[in-house]
């Protein structure tokens, strides 16, 4: 008999596998993996403004909401910021500087209301939130990432060949017709939701690389999208299936197995090279 | 109809005068070579018709509106290496971009008709056979073509083509040049071509105007392409060279070597 929890691990972890398979390749032929560190800041920034009003509310479930509409919310900036005329880049850099130190602040904030509580659960959350810790999932947590997970999944399918030529060529999607503001924003936000569904799955720290690494990946072995496709989400399942079976018999955090994994695979196809 | 109107058109590029005080008129169906040095404006007179670019004061129509208003009549056609070449997209897929931004804004399969325009976009380009083949692993000349055939995609009655032949071989010039000429003649589509090198596209410019930062000459070819001219942008070895009924624009660095190997 399979424990509860290791059902619900292996469940988020296809959900988790679907979405960074789907999302990767486009990261990458998109150029957003400078997104994703910002991605990194938004969502602590977020994550930290929840947990206070957690704490202030007695509500522990409103940090993954606070997380995802701060996310959502800096990231159309971003997009914003672009269209202004900033290379990603240079909107990443901006809002990333200005967040990082936000959220500096905001920990010092965080202290002095946990200082004002008796019991502190939220220590244990900073602490998942960086690292992710996929055998913690409650059935809420797991229902929350299936179905908004399955909503992403299908705005990014219905999407993905806008986002090709959106990668491929904006300004002459533009002079073609196409919106592509609103394409870039969309790209965006479901950037912004997706890593804050899998945040607490794969965790903060390593949530740039198992982003990026699966699509990089992907294209370095195939030019064919439906191979790159293929590719990547074939890793992404592998990778994060693996990396629970091996956390559950040696007691490492999973996602820290599954970045050694595809750092590893990413690797050996360079010196292959 | 004008095609295009420009009158005192002065564009600035973040603030700083790029081209100054322009004026002209391109009649529909003609063909005009935009030429001039590296920074003299003639991409961003290219993109400020095109609406990429907004900063200009004067006056600028295309077939009578504000270029921003006749987006649907213009057909723009960027250099390749301007692409992101990492999305792998077919030859297909790139033209059939030039057709389904007219309707809707969600596109997960691309329609049929689209896809048999696309062919015959590819098939009118002499490209028939390649369009499942993916865009970067094309030579420089097929992906021109693609792009031309995206541009046709949307009908265009004006093509804005930004030094479609930068960076090619002769006999990939040649099949460019023809397709150019082809489009001219069969579609009668207005088109404006900014180049480094005029000689090749001379056999289906109509009118030729030299900028450089300013407009220096604009007329029919045997009117702008004389040595007093060309020497007052390019400098004193720039040259018209009249040969065999034609003539050919020397405007680069070139050398001539006399026979006893001096220079």
């Amino acid at each position: 008999m399979i424990p509860e929890f290791i059902l619900r691990a292996i469940l988020a972890s296809i959900m988790v596998s679907v979405l960074l398979g789907l999302l990767s390749p486009i990261i990458n032929t998109k150029g957003l993996a400078f997104l994703t560190h910002a991605l990194f800041h938004t969502l602590l920034f977020g994550a930290v403004l929840g947990m206070i009003l957690a704490l202030i509310l007695n509500s522990y479930g409103v940090v993954l909401l606070v997380a995802l509409i701060v996310t959502i919310l800096l990231l159309i900036l971003i997009a914003h910021l672009e269209k202004l005329g900033f290379t990603s880049d240079s909107a990443v850099g901006i809002i990333s500087s200005f967040v990082a130190g936000l959220t500096v602040l905001g920990f010092g904030i965080l202290y002095k209301v946990m200082a004002t509580r008796p019991y502190f659960p939220l220590t244990q959350n900073i602490v998942s939130y960086l690292t992710g810790d996929i055998f913690l999932l409650t059935l809420d947590d797991l229902t929350v990432l299936t179905i908004g997970g399955t909503t992403a999944f299908f705005a990014l399918l219905l999407l993905y060949r806008d986002f090709l030529y959106l990668s491929f060529d904006p300004e002459g999607m533009e002079s073609y017709g196409g919106n592509t503001r609103g394409y870039l924003t969309i790209l965006y936000v479901l950037v912004g939701v997706m890593g804050a569904l899998i945040v607490q799955t794969v965790g903060l720290i390593t949530l740039q690389v198992v982003a990026v690494l699966p699509g990089a990946i992907a294209i370095m072995v195939s030019s064919d999208l439906r191979k790159v496709l293929a590719v990547s989400l074939f890793l992404t399942i592998t990778v994060q299936l693996s990396s629970v079976v091996l956390a559950y018999f040696t007691g490492i955090p999973p996602s820290g197995i599954a970045t050694i994994l595809l750092g590893t695979v990413y690797g050996a196809l360079l010196f292959r090279r | 109809m004008k095609a295009i109107k420009a009158r005192n058109l002065s564009i600035t590029y973040n603030g700083k005068p790029a081209l100054t005080d322009v004026s002209f008129e391109l009649d529909e169906g003609r063909t005009l070579l935009l030429l001039g040095p590296n920074g003299a404006g003639k991409t961003t007179l290219l993109r400020t018709i095109a609406c990429f670019h907004r900063e200009y004061t004067g006056e600028l129509s295309v077939f009578s509106r504000e270029p921003c208003n006749a987006r649907e009549l213009i057909g723009y056609v960027p250099q390749s290496h301007s692409l992101n070449e990492k999305v792998p997209l077919t030859a297909l897929e790139v033209v059939a971009m030039g057709g389904i931004y007219k309707r809707g804004f969600v596109h997960f399969k691309i329609p049929p008709e689209i896809l048999e325009k696309a062919e015959s976009a590819l098939e009118f380009v002499g490209l028939g056979g390649v369009g499942n083949r993916l865009f970067r692993e094309l030579s420089g000349g097929q992906k021109q073509r693609v792009l031309l055939a995206r541009a046709l995609m949307s009908d265009p009655r004006l093509l804005l083509l930004d030094e479609p032949l930068a960076a090619l071989d002769p006999s990939a010039r040649a099949e460019v040049t023809n397709v150019l000429d082809r489009i001219k003649k069969e579609k009668g589509v207005t088109m404006v071509i900014t180049t480094h090198d005029i000689n090749p596209l001379l056999e289906i410019g109509d009118l030729v105007m030299l900028i450089n930062k300013r407009l220096i000459a604009f007329g029919r070819p045997e009117e702008v392409l004389v040595d007093e001219v060309i020497k007052s942008v390019y400098g004193p070895m720039a040259r018209v060279i009249p040969a065999g009924g034609k003539i050919y624009c020397i405007t680069g660095d070139f050398h001539i070597h006399s026979g006893g190997g001096e220079r």
